[in-house]
């Protein structure tokens, strides 16, 4: 997987057809309070698709740690959780510009928006955490009992607290579903570019996460630990 | 008004300068997303000469 070039490719020509097609597409004008804007659903929902995706892998690659103490498995931990953090960052500044057009402020304090912001908070500690150790094998195990616990939080934080209050996003309270993968809330003409942009730039992500993990193998063998 | 009356010809003529210039935005945007994929692209490859 690490050194294939075929899903590079589709990650660029993915995101070739949202930056064009994504401009082209009719979208629903609606009461037109949205306008063009609803076209930021190409780019600001697939920052927290994909980070959600990343950070999932950082998930999966904390528990093989745990199991295997292999160093290598922390270090796909660690950059794949650097990756979803910026996806994060991307997502929540793209709302904040976003919001201040359609909500009138940047910070509305929309409890999806707070909610973003807490989870953001928490994974930013995962990096102070593993700033703060020095011993590679503690690090690794301490930094991967809490990279668990960070992304359960991302549950209430993201998927359920937003959706049991009144919320500005789509998809709160009275909603049904993930306004992103709920067929009845997307017009299927956003559809076929939405899918294809939350693919390409998770790709792309996943491509830029696999040069860190390179790079650092590279280090670790450098140092004489792997 | 010559030059408006001319200025609408060319407008006419250029697909950049149709529909509200979203062509040209999108040129715009399709440039910075090849020089991004071109430049990680590099850094690749300099990471795969650094594994042999």
């Amino acid at each position: 997987m690490l050194h294939k070039k075929w899903w590079k490719l589709l990650s660029f020509l993915l995101l070739l057809y949202t930056c064009t097609y994504g401009f082209l597409v009719k979208v629903p004008k609606l009461d037109d309070r949205m306008q063009e804007s609803i076209r930021n659903f190409f780019f600001h929902v697939p920052m927290w698709f994909g980070m959600m995706i990343l950070l999932f892998v950082s998930l999966v690659y904390s528990i093989k740690y745990l199991r295997s103490s292999s160093l290598v498995h922390d270090v796909y931990a660690q950059a794949y959780a650097a990756m979803g953090l910026i996806f994060g960052v991307l997502g929540i500044i793209t709302g904040a510009l976003w919001a201040n057009y359609q909500w009138g402020s940047p910070w509305v304090g929309d409890p999806k928006q707070n909610g973003a912001a807490i989870a953001l908070l928490i994974y930013f500690a995962y990096f102070v955490l593993r700033g703060s150790l020095v011993d590679a094998e503690k690090k690794a195990r301490l930094s991967a009992v809490y990279n668990i616990f960070s992304f359960f939080m991302l549950f209430p934080t993201l998927w359920i607290l937003p959706r049991l209050t009144e919320s500005l996003h789509p998809g709160g309270q009275g909603s049904d579903g993930n306004p992103g993968l709920n067929g009845k809330d997307m017009s299927a003409n956003m559809r076929t570019v939405f899918y294809p942009a939350v693919i390409g730039w998770t790709l792309l992500g996943v491509w830029i996460t696999t040069l860190k993990i390179r790079v650092q193998l590279i280090q670790l063998k450098k140092e004489g630990i792997l | 008004m010559l030059t408006l009356l001319q200025a609408q010809q060319a407008a006419s003529q250029s697909i950049m300068l149709q529909n509200g210039k979203i062509f040209l935005v999108m040129s715009v945007v399709c440039i910075v997303l090849i020089g991004l994929f071109l430049y990680v692209n590099s850094i690749d490859k300099k990471i795969k000469q650094l594994e042999k």
